[in-house]
């Protein structure tokens, strides 16, 4: 299952950085998701990219892992938002607005959307949050996810390319309620920037459980407007693997649809 | 800063005792005239530092001073008195197994801060498992914080430092319907224990990035006033990692959390009956994320080679943490250069302080600065407080004032032992009555069963876990054929594909405790859950001979002969069962005086033996869960039948006075356990569950549900050791039986390989989602939708 | 000066955390509480202007979207009234705060340089029939505050 590790673009390197601080969990193992799909990954930590602005524009991909950041003091990843927002921010949104691809995942979303990177870079203010789960409870269970697929039948979003219709992940949250006023839902609706909903296996709209936060339309995760920069609420990276499945389901044997999400970042910059 | 030199010289007996009773040190007599003798000889008085030094080091929190005591042992069967002296029961018992088994594959058992085992040519796992009882009864939410807090410190603070991978919680609770009028005056409901409890592992142990994948609750009266919580982790290191020592010159570094007023006397507190007037200053207080950062930087200044030892602070604070470290060698302290949360702590409050999220190393002078620039990249606080010597004393300073100097060796060695008394008699045990039912009412007990509090799903305290973190949980708490549905998985299986790249190999973990059956027989209790752990491991394709134990004694006050009689039988029984299964206990702990007063009448606790089971295993691929997976394959019962309802939850819920504790054949047990594992390893079984409590029925019921499936089983195909009604049958909690799921293909085989072991059919899959269960012999039929035995089974623990 | 800056969720949207303290409340056995409003409360410390104050509530403190925030003042909590049917719950003294310390590294962060002391504490508001002292008491012992380590406060 792990031959594959060392796979070698021969073509490029493709070079990922992993945003850490205190409290960040998820790192290693988006590290190993990313380099299973032949890319080299460096974690580092916040302070390093503060004391040289610059270095984070060497990189081809920026990842933001989920965990909790600062504890997710106040509220969930706040306190690293503003953070990278007030000390980082130019180089972060020109990073998006140059189309190379970042993902926040998680408490990584939440930085994303409570920075304002999420759904619009271009305006780099908060439009949108993700608040408190309607159950007022840290959940963790498998969801079903609908890729939503308006953009001409393919995926606006270009980490989920080529998913089937209907995927599983984990996801493992307290604050993962997508909100935002009407007109914004409106507007990304009409955008297509909905990447995933929660729903049932049919596809079809569900209710909590399945759905675990109540959030607005079902929103699981969201995209820019260019389809490269993309935040969600579940875990691809613990699902690279079809053993992670609860029932073992993946694709070509061995892995999980998990993996196609960083595979689907590391084909397009080859 | 003000050091006191406490009167001790001339204080007569009664004076001794009130002094450790007024200032908490929780010594006994005749330990209070060994301190007096030590400074009589150095004819003057001791100071504050000292003497609260002497008790944390001396306390039963830190000493196990009862289990490593003298106790002499009388036990009383058919008439007739035998007498057994034991110089120390856990050497004598647990410890002395290990030793004879003697395994290969056992790196470190019983002297450092967890038990290590091989996991592969290059690494090593950590396992170790702490209670946090006492604080916990006292600051619910806090209490369990800090437990599971302290445990991965212990696996941070094994041999060089392990990386934690998992954490597994157990909890003794008091009933969550308990009347508000039935609360002792100052304690908490239950129910808020039970939720703050939850909350507290939640949130410290989510914050850590690790994953809790195993644990259990069990709800008992008993436990009302003092509830147990039982945190465990797993950890991964490099086996050339595994052992620290402490060069002479090296210098003490402090790393972590500020030390203030938190968990003052917490060690010696555990020690002490809860009263209403139980000390403030004893409740600590968790910063998860300050201890997450300590994870992040010291694991890399282990693999830079920068220190020689670490160990965390736990129960005694710096005094234990330094004190071990420092005890071959001896070491000097300034005690002012400790940062504090706030001014205003006395030199011994410093030494003492329990508060969290702490790790102290000995660090060699060149790699100094380097140490500190590494832990100060990432905003960690790391400060040098000290050196080890070369003289055997400890010696404290504070500036320059000398506020401690005692022998090493009388500190860690002075402690005299004390003599206990222990009796257990035996008592006289019958069987119910045969318990006769109607097709109807068996159709209600089959779902009363499930719905009973200690059956039902535990799945709003699992999911509010993150069982997946680190992505490597690849046998979850919970169970199903889709995601959709769930039932209890027997243990918990981690491949540590992010750290051992490229590995095959998983790390299984599972628990087995039953205070229900300790009610009884404490022997029986101990023994039933040492099987019930490894039955859990067996499930999921463990192999019972690579089984490594963790032992976890809750019990009362061990002055009481009938207690610490119980106590001993325990300890027989775990050193019986290491012996006979050939799996050796590598790390353990106790903690005793789990009672209460209240209006001058003591409750004790039912005695808790909390066994947790580590192995390894070689293929994940291979591992198999609970839930049923196809229509058509085949259902078969592994092991006999006995009429064993003592102390069953069908016991409990019908309300029989009688019946007969589950007993269990060793011989037998190992035979069946080894061939399950080689029918899984071949790939034979589609699914396997163990049988524990609630019985049989209980089994088929969360394996049909879990899998979405139905299931026909013919009762009268279910082989029994004597004649037993339907009832019997089904609910019994006879030890060492298995249910498993076999495909039409693997059924010759299957039947070949378990040759002169007893198996029945006893049915198969369906794809009508019901359960149907026929006995010819009762003429009894029943039929239910397997949606609606998922539903008693997941609404009892909705809160 | 003293700044309390009261966080609060805006009007149409669920506020969770007060919805499950009412059913909290029904669960210790006290009837007739028709609402909580759950109210998160950062008491800070220190030489900062109004100005800054509010910078604070609404970059850090609040989330735009789904909550509103207000900020009292005080020269010396003497002066500080409690609202009618409420209950405050604070650490006590010495009690160790840690979201408290991570406020105060993020108020750095927004460019913010003075030393602060920041304290937080939980306001619950609550609406029903026959609220006493006596079911105001019951529900902060019982239920918001574990006075072991908090105190409460009410009118």
């Amino acid at each position: 299952m792990a031959k594959n590790f060392a796979m070698v673009n021969k073509m490029k390197k493709i070079k990922v950085i992993i945003i850490r601080t205190a409290g960040t969990n998820c790192d290693y193992e988006l590290k190993s998701a990313f380099e299973l799909c032949g890319a080299t990954v460096d974690r580092v930590h916040i302070n390093e990219l503060i004391s040289s602005k610059n270095k984070i524009l060497s990189y081809d991909v920026l990842a933001v892992p989920g965990g909790f950041s600062y504890g997710d003091d106040i509220a969930s990843g706040k306190i690293l938002s503003n953070e990278i927002k007030y000390k980082l921010g130019d180089n972060v949104k020109k990073f998006a607005l140059s189309g190379k691809p970042i993902i926040g995942i998680c408490n990584g979303f939440q930085i994303l959307v409570k920075m304002g990177l999420l759904p619009k870079p271009e305006n780099f203010e908060q439009i949108s949050t993700l608040s408190y789960n309607d159950s007022n409870k840290f959940e963790c269970r498998w969801v079903h996810l609908k890729t939503e697929k308006k953009n001409n039948d393919r995926t606006l979003c270009l980490w989920t390319r080529d998913l089937p219709d209907v995927i599983s992940l984990p996801v493992a949250h307290g604050e993962g309620k997508f909100v935002a006023d009407k007109k914004i839902l409106d507007d990304i609706e009409k955008n297509n920037q909905v990447v995933f909903r929660y729903c049932d296996k049919n596809g079809k709209d569900t209710v909590y459980p399945q759905d675990p936060n109540g959030s607005l339309n079902a929103i699981a995760g969201v995209c820019n407007k260019k389809g490269n920069v993309f935040g969600l609420m579940p875990h691809p990276e613990r699902y690279i693997y079809a053993l992670q499945h609860p029932s073992r389901e993946g694709y070509d044997g061995v892995y999980g649809w998990g993996k196609k999400i960083f595979q689907n970042a590391i084909d397009y910059l080859k | 800063m003000k050091v006191n030199t406490i009167e001790i010289l001339n204080l007569n007996d009664k004076q001794l005792v009130e002094l450790s009773r007024k200032s908490v040190l929780s010594l006994s007599l005749v330990e209070m005239k060994e301190v007096q003798k030590y400074f009589r000889n150095i004819k003057r008085n001791p100071t504050d530092v000292e003497l609260e030094t002497i008790a944390q080091t001396w306390s039963e929190h830190c000493k196990h001073k009862t289990l490593t005591g003298n106790i002499e042992y009388t036990e009383e069967k058919g008439g007739k008195k035998k007498v057994t002296k034991y110089k120390n029961l856990l050497k004598e018992t647990i410890f002395n197994a290990t030793m004879k088994l003697n395994k290969d594959w056992c790196i470190s058992v019983f002297k450092d801060n967890a038990g290590v085992i091989d996991f592969d040519k290059t690494n090593g796992v950590a396992f170790k498992v702490e209670t946090h009882n006492h604080p916990s009864a006292l600051e619910p939410y806090g209490g369990s914080a800090t437990g599971i807090g302290g445990v991965i410190r212990d696996i941070l603070g094994v041999g060089l430092g392990a990386k934690p991978l998992a954490n597994t919680d157990v909890f003794c609770f008091g009933l969550p319907d308990t009347k508000s009028s039935e609360v002792p005056e100052g304690m908490h409901h239950p129910k808020r224990i039970a939720k703050g409890v939850v909350s507290g592992v939640r949130d410290y142990g989510n914050r850590m990035g690790i994953p809790t994948v195993n644990g259990g609750v069990f709800f008992d009266k008993g436990y009302m006033a003092n509830p147990l919580v039982y945190c465990g982790t797993m950890g991964i290191i490099p086996k050339n990692m595994s052992e620290k020592e402490v060069k002479p010159g090296d210098l003490v570094l402090v790393v972590g959390g500020r030390t203030g007023r938190d968990g003052i006397h917490g060690a010696t507190f555990s020690s002490v009956e809860l009263d209403k007037e139980s000390d403030v200053s004893a409740v600590q207080i968790g910063n998860p994320i300050v201890e997450k950062k300590v994870l992040d930087t010291m694991l890399k200044a282990r693999d830079l080679k920068l220190y020689r030892a670490v160990t965390d602070c736990g129960a005694g604070g710096l005094s234990s943490a330094a004190g071990e470290l420092g005890e071959k060698t001896g070491l000097v302290i300034q005690l002012e250069k400790v940062p504090l949360k706030y001014k205003g702590l006395a030199p011994w409050e410093i030494w003492i302080s329990e508060a969290q999220e702490r790790m102290v190393f000995a660090v060699p002078p060149k790699n100094k600065n380097k140490i500190l620039n590494l832990f100060k990249k990432e905003n960690v606080e790391a400060t040098f407080i000290g050196k080890f010597t070369n003289d055997g004393k400890l010696l404290l300073k504070y500036g320059n004032e000398v506020v401690a100097n005692m022998e090493m060796s009388f500190l860690h060695g002075g402690v005299p032992k004390p003599t206990r008394k222990a009796v257990w008699k035996q008592k006289p045990i019958k069987k119910q009555s045969p318990v006769k039912v109607s097709a109807k009412t068996l159709q209600e007990d089959i779902k009363k069963v499930l719905a009973d509090i200690n059956v039902c799903s535990r799945d709003w305290i699992i999911r509010q876990y993150d069982h997946e973190v680190q992505g490597q949980t690849v046998v979850k708490p919970l169970q199903g054929s889709s995601i959709t549905n769930s039932g209890p998985q027997d243990a918990a299986v981690i491949w540590p594909y992010t750290v051992v790249k490229g590995t095959k190999k998983g790390i299984v973990l599972s628990n087995g405790i039953n205070p229900e059956y300790g009610k009884v027989d404490t022997y029986k209790m101990t023994a039933s859950s040492i099987e019930e752990a490894m039955r859990n491991a067996v499930c999921v394709g463990a192999d019972p001979e690579k089984i490594s134990l963790l032992d976890n004694f809750c019990w009362g006050n061990p002055n009481k002969p009938e207690i610490l009689g119980s106590l001993v039988r325990a300890s027989q029984a775990a050193y019986d069962l290491s012996l006979g299964y050939g799996v050796p206990f590598i790390s353990g702990k106790d903690s005793l005086y789990n009672e209460y007063t209240i209006d001058g009448k003591t409750y004790s606790i039912p005695p808790a033996f909390l066994v947790s089971s580590m192995s390894v295993i070689e293929d994940v691929n291979k591992t198999i869960t609970m839930d049923l997976k196809n229509a058509g394959n085949s259902i078969y019962l592994i092991g006999i039948t006995k009429n064993e309802l003592g102390a069953s939850v069908y016991s409990k819920v019908k309300n029989f006075k009688n019946g007969i504790v589950p007993d269990l054949d060793v011989k037998v047990s190992k035979k069946i356990m080894k061939t399950i594992f080689s029918a899984i390893n071949e790939g034979l079984l589609e699914s396997c569950h163990d049988c524990s409590e609630g019985g049989l029925i209980t089994s088929i019921s969360e394996m049909a549900f879990a899998g979405d499936k139905g299931v026909n089983i013919n009762a009268d195909a279910i082989k029994t050791s004597e004649k037993m009604t339907i009832a019997e049958t089904l609910f019994s909690e006879s030890n060492t039986r298995f249910i498993v799921e076999v495909s039409p293909e693997n059924v010759v085989k299957f039947e070949k390989m378990f040759k002169g072991i007893v198996v029945s059919k006893i049915g198969e899959v369906s794809n009508d989602k019901l359960l149907k269960l026929e006995s010819k012999k009762s003429k009894i039929s029943v039929k239910e939708n397997i949606k609606n035995l998922q539903k008693a089974w997941q609404k009892t623990l909705q809160w | 000066m003293i700044f309390e800056i009261e966080i609060k969720t805006k009007k149409g949207f669920v506020d969770p955390q007060g919805l499950h303290t009412v059913s909290d409340i029904a669960g210790i056995g006290i009837k007739d509480i028709s609402s909580v409003d759950y109210v998160a409360v950062y008491r800070i410390n220190g030489n900062i202007t109004g100005k800054q104050a509010d910078v604070v509530a609404k970059e850090l403190l609040s989330d735009k979207i789904t909550e509103d925030y207000t900020i009292k003042q005080y020269n010396s909590l003497d002066d500080k009234k409690l609202d009618k049917n409420s209950i405050e719950v604070w650490y006590k003294h010495g009690v160790t705060d840690t979201v408290s310390e991570s406020v105060v590294k993020a108020i750095k962060d927004l460019g913010i340089k003075e030393d602060l002391v920041v304290k937080t504490g939980k306001k619950y508001c609550l609406k029903g029939k026959n609220i006493d002292d006596k079911k105001l008491k019951k529900i902060a012992t019982g239920l918001l505050a574990n006075t072991l380590i908090q105190e409460y406060l009410i009118k």
